[in-house]
């Protein structure tokens, strides 16, 4: 992606109203299971859609990182969904959300191993042969590690990138909910990553626990320190786009806005919001 | 951790899932973390699908449904909530204002509770905890809804 899209929001069907009315839009994301692969798209989509807006489908449910291979027909639907919204690219996480038949209903972290990174970089494989684009990997926020891991997050994560030609979707709030929940510095990791490589940005909420873990919901508001590391990536490579992650307990309009221009603040990307 | 990333995958899903043993090696406390938050996350899909069994327990709603899902995997919200409900009416304590939408899916789907729920040609009359759906043609009258 070498257009500069600037500042976009992930689209659900709870907020379509409010993404509607967004004038300077250029860039949304769907969670790529709940478009159909042919026929009608949802009204909201369409809409987006016939005035231009990009929309990348985002898988969830792929499972890239678990040891079995992909599901050929959730990838057959994933890639139809991409032509369905003629998107530039797609994306989906570096996770496993199934193993032995039983589906675990979240995205798990996969161990930092040899062994791990085959693994997904057979299943990247075999989804790029379905696909007519390319795709995004989004690093997960994990909040526990695997005993056995042989490499660091940079290294992992650099590694697979390399291997699979994939671009990468860098989320921002799970840089900050790793490092914060690891005792790390979560600017490090920029470092350590290829910053050129990303295609797209998310920004999400999140909030901690009394036990003192901060958990990515994606149900509450965006930490100021999370716009504070947006600013300090954009600093060093800005990225094409940024979009804020929103996945339920949807806040009144005046606070998606407010969370919208906080970004194109910290990204010195223009406001999309009236 | 020895085997294969396969068995060794399955093994941390069935002890996030399924309350199988944690494998060695793993921090309890924050896995036991992610299993709370997973939960959590699931009782937040199922009170969509299911607004009233979910409105019906109130507060208590994630005891409810953590107690039940705690050693069940995920069929999908729509299945979980619908084995939920079953389970509750079994042992005589699905709330009455929760009656009404399991009976409405009860005449429009039909589910044997392993198969996925196909819609139902026939009609169906269905009582639930005093409720009464009518489903014919697709079309759903719910005829008697108890006072919560």
């Amino acid at each position: 992606m070498t257009i500069e899209y600037g500042v976009g929001i992930g689209w659900r069907p709870d907020i379509a109203g409010y993404v509607d009315r967004l004038p300077g839009l250029r860039f949304a994301e769907v969670v790529a299971e709940s478009v159909p692969p042919e026929g009608e798209l949802p009204d909201g989509l369409a809409r987006l859609r016939e005035r231009g807006v990009t929309v990348i489908p985002h898988g969830t449910r792929l499972s890239l990182g678990g040891a079995e291979p992909v599901d050929p027909a959730r990838v057959a639907h994933f890639a139809a969904v991409a032509r369905q919204l003629d998107a530039p690219l797609v994306s989906e996480h570096i996770a496993f959300v199934r193993a032995g038949g039983v589906e675990a209903g979240h995205l798990l972290p996969i161990p930092r191993t040899r062994e791990a990174v085959d693994a997904v970089v057979a299943n990247v494989r075999r989804t790029r042969e379905e696909l007519d684009v390319p795709i995004a990997l989004e690093p997960i926020a994990a909040l526990f590690d695997w005993p056995d891991d042989e490499l660091d997050e940079g290294a992992f994560l650099t590694e697979i990138l390399e291997r699979t030609e994939a671009l990468l979707l860098l989320d921002v709030a799970n840089v900050y909910a790793n490092a914060l929940n690891r005792g790390t510095d979560p600017a490090a990791l920029f470092d350590r990553l290829p910053l050129e490589r990303i295609a797209y940005c998310h920004v999400a909420g999140g909030s901690a626990t009394p036990d003192g873990i901060y958990h990515d919901t994606h149900t509450d508001a965006v930490p100021p320190e999370v716009l504070e590391l947006v600013a300090e990536l954009c600093g060093r490579h800005r990225p094409p786009a940024l979009m804020l992650e929103r996945d339920g307990d949807y806040p009144p309009a005046a606070e998606l806005t407010a969370e919208l221009d906080a970004i194109a603040a910290a990204s010195g990307y223009p406001r999309v919001t009236p | 951790m020895t085997g294969s990333l396969a068995d060794r995958q399955a093994a941390l899903v069935a002890a996030l899932t399924s309350g199988a043993p944690l494998p060695g090696g793993f921090d309890p406390r924050l896995v036991e973390a992610a299993r709370v938050a997973l939960l959590r996350k699931r009782a937040g899909e199922v009170a969509r699908n299911w607004p009233e069994l979910a409105g019906a327990c109130g507060r208590e709603w994630f005891e409810v449904w953590s107690a039940w899902a705690a050693t069940r995997p995920t069929r999908g919200s729509l299945r979980d909530g619908w084995d939920l409900a079953r389970d509750l009416r079994a042992r005589g304590e699905l709330p009455a204002a929760a009656g009404a939408e399991l009976a409405v899916r009860e005449a429009t789907l039909t589910y044997d509770g392993s198969a996925p729920p196909r819609p139902r040609r026939r009609p169906a009359l269905r009582t639930v905890a005093g409720a009464w759906v009518l489903q014919a043609g697709g079309r759903v009258r719910v005829l008697r809804r108890p006072a919560a």
